[in-house]
């Protein structure tokens, strides 16, 4: 099966598709749809996937698919080679990893896109007006999402979600999320994150994981931090401000 | 498998997982959740689903899963006698329901609650109406009904993705889109109207899983007569989004 993936690496789950690939030795021609120069809008890419939205898929010049998680559980489903532990045949296992993918849409995802877009990404780097009423909504949702990931997701026995001793698919989509708050003010990132130790091990094991995928295609989130901290530097940001 | 079910047939999500169970004579204990009493804050029930929402499931006292599509695609899968129609095993039609059951949270759930909360359930927890919340929400779900008339309904069949037959996400999003009931019937109109193939899809699912379709939905019905006497008692009268 021949594979096309449009995504843009400075999103998240572009990220963890891109790992995923790589990972399980999976061929694929990456297509750039740059977000922050609107590409996305573009009418071919509309012909690709008409929400307008990264990542998409294209199998063998005619399937299409978007969202995800949807991506992410057709390919360890449909091409071979990949292991077990990323979406396991038992299906106990598979509803209860289907179980955190579906609770992090409304949850981490809604919380950690909806702050890190409307605080920083959006007016420091895409030129858009800052919405600090909608990024202080999204960071209490943030917020309220951590406490959940440190005490019931991430069991004692585990060094994965649900106690599971081999990384899944929802410890990919989770970790590429919260790695997003790297490019907030460093201030900001650790009050938020500094309470979760069991979090901040989580994603190390991750990372050392999924190595060295995870540092190749995190390279552009952090190159976007340092492009962030001069921007910070010279004029002021809202970000701080944020209740 | 013994299976229990946690709902509360006022939730969109429940009344979806119990329809799926009914119309495939899947054998379950339905136990009753009631959100406007609070029993989804029990110390009992948080046992059940630390998250404390509806719908929950509990597999011979020792399985429990939350997360109503997760549940759904478990049902699907794990229990015998399921038509494959509702979660085929072909990897690529199964990927495309996965893609509108995913894309459904961030749009159409997240429109019609906010829809429903802001103009008309607000009060019943205490809490202030808020018309520019139900602006955004409307926006939000026109935006997205729009999606499903064009996108979603393209094909042959008349269910989502041209299929001939329904799937858990028609059974997911037309139980979404029947909350609607709950609110203002000029309202539901003007949200609705323009689309036509979204009201007929509509028509379609309800017809394709009768009798259990309408005796689940039958909740809704009698919390809208409920809803209207709570508020009429209190003295407010509908509100109006702009």
């Amino acid at each position: 099966m021949k594979l096309k993936l449009f995504v843009d690496r400075l999103s998240q789950p572009c990220r963890a598709i891109l790992i995923f690939c790589k990972l399980n030795g999976i061929e694929f021609e990456e297509v750039t749809i740059d977000f922050c120069k609107r590409e996305n809008l573009s009418p071919e890419y509309q012909k690709i996937n008409p929400m307008q939205l990264v990542p998409a898929i294209e199998v063998d010049g005619e399937f299409k698919l978007f969202e995800s998680h949807a991506i992410l559980r057709f390919l360890a489903c449909a091409f071979p080679g990949v292991a077990d532990h990323w979406y396991p045949a038992d299906l106990f296992e598979r509803a209860q990893i289907d179980s955190v993918l579906d609770w992090h849409h409304s949850n981490l995802r809604h919380g950690t896109t909806g702050f890190v877009f409307n605080s920083t990404v959006g007016p420091l780097l895409a030129g858009l007006p800052p919405n600090l009423e909608a990024a202080a909504e999204a960071r209490k949702v943030l917020l309220a999402s951590l406490p959940k990931v440190e005490s019931f997701w991430l069991k004692s026995d585990g060094h994965f979600l649900l106690g599971r001793s081999q990384p899944s698919i929802a410890d990919l989509i989770l970790v590429c999320e919260i790695m997003q708050l790297e490019v907030l003010d460093e201030k900001v990132r650790k009050q938020i994150l500094d309470p979760y130790k069991k979090i901040g091990k989580w994603i190390d094991d991750t990372r050392n994981a999924t190595q060295p995928y995870f540092d190749e295609f995190h390279a552009v989130l952090f190159r976007a931090k340092e492009k962030l901290i001069k921007i910070r530097s010279t004029g002021s940001s809202d970000e701080t401000k944020i209740k | 498998m013994k299976l229990k079910v946690f709902a509360d047939r006022g939730s969109q999500p429940s009344r979806a997982v119990l329809i799926l169970c009914k119309a495939n004579g899947i054998e379950f204990e339905e136990v009753q959740i009631q959100l406007a009493k609070g029993e989804h804050k029990s110390p009992e029930y948080e046992a059940i689903n630390p998250m404390k929402q509806v719908p929950a499931i509990d597999v011979d006292g020792k399985f429990r899963l939350f997360e109503s599509h997760a549940i759904l695609r478990f049902l699907a899968t794990a229990f015998p006698g399921i038509a494959e129609h509702w979660y085929p095993a072909d990897v690529f039609k199964r990927a495309q329901i996965d893609s509108a059951l995913d894309w459904h949270h961030s749009t159409i759930r997240r429109g019609s609650v906010g829809v429903v909360l802001n103009t008309t359930l607000a009060p019943l927890f205490g809490r202030p109406l808020d018309p520019q919340a139900a602006a955004e929400a409307e926006k939000l779900l026109s935006a997205s009904l729009a999606k499903i008339e064009s996108f979603w309904l393209k094909g042959d069949g008349p269910f989502l993705l041209g299929n001939s037959e329904p799937s858990i996400a028609d059974l997911s999003l037309v139980c979404e889109i029947m909350q609607l009931e709950l609110v203002d019937e000029k309202l539901q109109k003007r949200i609705l109207d323009p689309y036509e193939k979204v009201r007929k899809w509509v028509e379609d699912t309800k017809k394709a899983i009768q009798p259990h379709f309408d005796e689940i939905h039958a909740a809704v019905f009698q919390n809208k007569e409920m809803i209207k006497k709570a508020l009429a008692g209190a003295g407010s009268g509908e509100t109006k989004t702009s």
